[in-house]
């Protein structure tokens, strides 16, 4: 009997198209104008928030992301005609996220719990309406996202929080395996019930 | 904001703020087709809608023998003549249906609606009236009533009724107290925010905005906006004072129910069935939860007396008193996602289940083949965040309480395969899952305020 | 060349020992509905071909057709993308340079049918001038996040299955009694991983 990944997991990736999800996960793609201020203010964001892993402890607690990236975008590498060549007039920043969860159910979370994040990383961009309230929020949102065509996770039915903690799980009973032979069946049972317990938020 | 909301109780319908099943013993829930044309229909319905009883408090004493309510699908508004473009304005959700809807929410295998009870999921609902009784010869002569003024009418047909009566001690077929555990709404049960409303971080607790509920008022979204924009709904005058409604007949198998949790327990705690389903559920029968009483049962609860209702589950976050996968424990999750409340209180709704069927007598583990379970019926100010929500990503999946794929061991979806882990140390696991609830039909549905109600009896609601 | 081949740590682009890579190309004028239709449709045809590169987490294809601009917005001047533009991007495995290599190599018969379409890409779309060429319009990544960087696809792989393992064994070991409580984990995880 295969009980949890290798049989198909749940619907749970509401919200978007089909083609814009593959299993648990949902790509979310936006683009966003970026004001004169953001353009010296994202930079060193970036640089702090990679620096400095507190302010991504909510996001790593909230657990929904598998990855995630901004890019700053001033100026589109230049192939020839028919494309035009320079700088755009405004820098734009491009967002992705690959997350479990439904989209409203995301960006929800988002709106009030990483309330300041929010603003800190899309404040400079025009027409950010603020996280809260989160009906404008969304509509922006959607008004800058752009599905994707194609899409494929490499293990499209597990979900972030079901990853970490299957790898946490490796390491438990790493150690188990190692005793196992070793142990007379009294302590082996005993050792085996001792890494249920503790290994239980992971099954 | 808080307790300044003044709803215009006179404008809701009954039986949304208020429980009826506290007052009223038998409950009948008749959906009818249109088969005349929007003139004909809405001549009757004008006088249905006379008899409609409201929100508004009945002065002492004159509590009504009966009381009427109405609801429509999206194909009943368009059958009493409502253009296209305001049916538009509805959600997507409501305008297809919740028989559209099934691979969602799990209604798969044997509760797929291709095999629904006739005349659910079809089309053929329109309009449902909803008529409580507070004795069964009341009851007959209000249903008696409206079968005469339908035959009047002409052009109007019952496709689906459903009979249901509490049974004893206010429980569900599988033996729990059930339907006491509500949402505080501001202005209207603000002494039930403890444990009703949203858990702060400070211990204390608020009850929550009435948009939630009824749309035209502030939800928890808008309540901090400074514009003070309302949140989407109906176009006017549709959209004041009214609700979504879902409504679900869910069959419950009892006798599988005991066998299961019969052989289980063989291996669990020395054959303690009561303890283990009490776990699987997350109360005890009579309805004390295990989070405050981990051990058993308190030989008296009741679950209606002030802070019957009052926990958390701040002190019990690994499951060991109440398993993270309880059914209570995912239906209603209180402060047990963290972040004071912000992944759950927009997905909370109010509930008005009544049981069907007979009780399957006491120890009794064989099916009789009787048909018994649970109108399920919820109130919302919108069905894919609130009830979709909680069905998709709370009951039909465990990512987010950390449980993988586990789904609600009573009430997720049947797949064949499947587990509960009852916390412990060590733990024990329950599986594999077995079918004990299979949906039986069901419809998405719109209750209107009192002026939406005129409305569309007059042919004015656009 | 923009850049230096090698990732170090410090890369913004890199976390953990996960990669994020992303190349913006513009589409050719009249090829965009060509180009959205063998995205949309290559799940209709088998396995993503991003199952051939065996070190990509997630990827995504996205045709951008222009940025989003509202006239309510205080921005003076509206911006436009001058053409439809292709966003690839990939979360994956160690270094860009064989991760690259790989693509450009597997991905051939895939390659001319996307980047193909794509204004400036070399003919063959393939080897080391689609290499190049992809190369040339990487995006910098400003801020990568990573759940679980320190992790390869074959390690959550791995890890996924036993977990499942796990899970059905401890169902199964619930009635054992100790002698065969350790048999039967023995034959089932002593085994080489």
């Amino acid at each position: 009997m295969s009980v949890q990944t290798s049989s198909p997991g749940p619907i749970t990736a509401t919200g978007t198209q089909p083609r814009n999800h593959d299993g648990q996960v949902i790509a979310i793609t936006v683009f966003s104008t970026i004001k004169l201020p953001g353009r010296l203010f994202l930079p060193v964001l970036f640089q702090v928030t990679r620096r400095v892993p507190k302010l991504t402890a909510t996001l790593r607690e909230l657990s929904f992301i598998h990855f995630a990236r901004w890019c700053v975008i001033g100026k589109l590498p230049y192939n020839g005609p028919p494309q035009k060549k320079g700088r755009f007039r405004y820098p734009h920043m491009y967002f992705e996220s690959n997350f479990n969860g439904g989209w409203e159910e995301y960006i929800d979370a988002f709106s009030h719990i990483l309330t300041s994040g929010m603003t800190a990383f899309w404040g400079t961009s025009y027409g950010f309406p603020k996280p809260l309230p989160t009906a404008p929020f969304k509509r922006y949102i959607q008004d800058n996202e752009t599905e994707a065509d194609h899409y494929y996770c490499a293990y499209p039915d597990a979900t972030s929080t079901m990853i970490q903690r299957a790898l946490e799980l490796d390491e438990k009973l790493a150690a188990l395996r190692r005793d196992a032979k070793r142990m007379q069946p009294d302590a082996f049972a005993a050792a085996y019930r001792a890494f249920l317990t503790d290994a239980q938020n992971a099954l | 904001m808080a307790a300044s909301v003044r709803m215009d109780l006179g404008d809701i319908q009954g039986d949304i703020l208020r429980a009826y099943g506290n007052d009223y013993d038998c409950t009948t829930y008749a959906f009818m087709k249109i088969e005349c044309p929007p003139e004909q229909a809405r001549a009757w319905f004008t006088g249905v809608v006379d008899h409609v009883t409201t929100a508004a408090p009945w002065p002492p004493g004159e509590k009504p023998l009966t009381t009427l309510n109405v609801s429509v699908t999206a194909r009943g508004l368009r059958a009493l003549g409502v253009s296209e473009e305001v049916v538009g304005s509805f959600s997507r959700e409501f305008r297809d249906g919740m028989s559209s809807r099934s691979a969602l929410l799990g209604d798969v295998g044997p509760s797929d609606p291709k095999s629904w009870e006739p005349g659910l999921g079809s089309g053929d609902a329109h309009i449902l009236l909803t008529i409580n009784a507070q004795r069964t010869s009341d009851h007959e002569r209000a249903l008696g009533k409206m079968k005469a003024a339908m035959d009047a009418a002409g052009g109007l047909r019952i496709v689906y009724q459903a009979d249901t009566e509490l049974l004893p001690g206010s429980r569900e077929h599988f033996g729990y107290a059930d339907g006491f555990a509500q949402p505080a709404i501001e202005g209207t049960s603000d002494d039930k925010a403890r444990g009703g409303g949203v858990p702060l971080k400070d211990g204390e607790w608020r009850a929550l905005a009435p948009g939630e509920f009824i749309l035209g008022y502030p939800d928890e979204d808008t309540r901090v906006d400074p514009k003070k924009r309302l949140p989407n709904a109906p176009a006017a005058p549709l959209g004041r004072s009214g609700t979504y409604m879902v409504w679900r007949k869910l069959y419950q198998d009892v006798a599988l129910w005991r066998r299961v949790m019969r052989d289980a327990a063989k291996l669990y705690e020395g054959g303690d069935e009561h303890t283990l389903s009490a776990k699987v559920v997350g109360r005890w029968t009579n309805g004390a939860p295990l989070v405050k009483y981990p051990d058993k049962a308190p030989a008296s609860f009741d679950p209606q007396t002030p802070g019957g209702n009052d926990f958390r589950y701040d002190k019990d976050k690994d499951g060991m008193r109440c398993p993270l996968g309880a059914h209570i424990r995912r239906s209603n999750p209180r402060d047990a996602l963290g972040f004071e409340g912000h992944l759950s209180f927009r997905h909370r709704m109010i509930r008005r289940g009544m049981p069907y069927g007979k009780v399957l007598p006491e120890g009794v583990t064989a099916d009789d083949g009787e048909d018994r379970g649970l109108v399920f019926v919820s109130f919302q100010a919108s069905i894919s965040r609130q009830f979709e929500g909680v069905q998709v990503q709370w009951l039909n999946a465990g990512n987010i309480f950390g449980l993988g794929h586990d789904k609600d061991f009573l009430l997720g979806d049947p797949h064949g395969t499947g587990k509960m882990t009852i916390p412990g140390k060590p733990p024990f696991f329950l599986s594999p899952q077995e079918v004990f609830v299979r949906t039986r039909g069901g419809e998405y549905l719109f209750v209107p305020g009192m002026t939406a109600l005129a409305a569309l009896a007059d042919g004015t609601a656009g | 060349m923009r850049r230096t081949r090698s990732s170090t740590v410090a890369s913004p682009n890199v976390s953990g020992q996960a990669y994020a890579f992303m190349a913006m190309t513009p589409v050719r004028p009249g090829e965009e509905k060509p180009l959205a239709d063998y995205l949309r449709g290559l799940r209709d045809r088998g396995p993503s071909p991003l199952a051939k590169l065996p070190r990509t987490h997630i990827g995504r294809f996205v045709i951008v057709p222009d940025f989003h601009h509202d006239p309510t917005w205080k921005q003076r001047r509206e911006e436009h993308l001058d053409l439809n533009y292709l966003i690839f991007t990939s979360n994956f495995d160690g270094d860009l340079d064989s991760y690259l290599d790989e693509l450009c190599e597997r991905l051939a018969p895939e390659a001319k049918e996307i980047w193909g379409r794509c204004v400036g890409c070399p003919e063959s779309a393939k080897g080391a001038a689609l290499k190049r060429y992809l190369e040339h319009n990487q995006i910098k990544t400003g801020m990568f996040f990573a759940a679980y960087g320190q992790a390869t696809v074959g390690a959550v792989k791995s890890s996924l299955r036993q977990r499942d393992k796990l899970i059905e064994f401890a169902i199964r070991a619930q009635a054992m009694e100790p002698d065969a409580l350790q048999k039967a984990f023995l034959s089932e995880f002593d085994a080489v991983r």
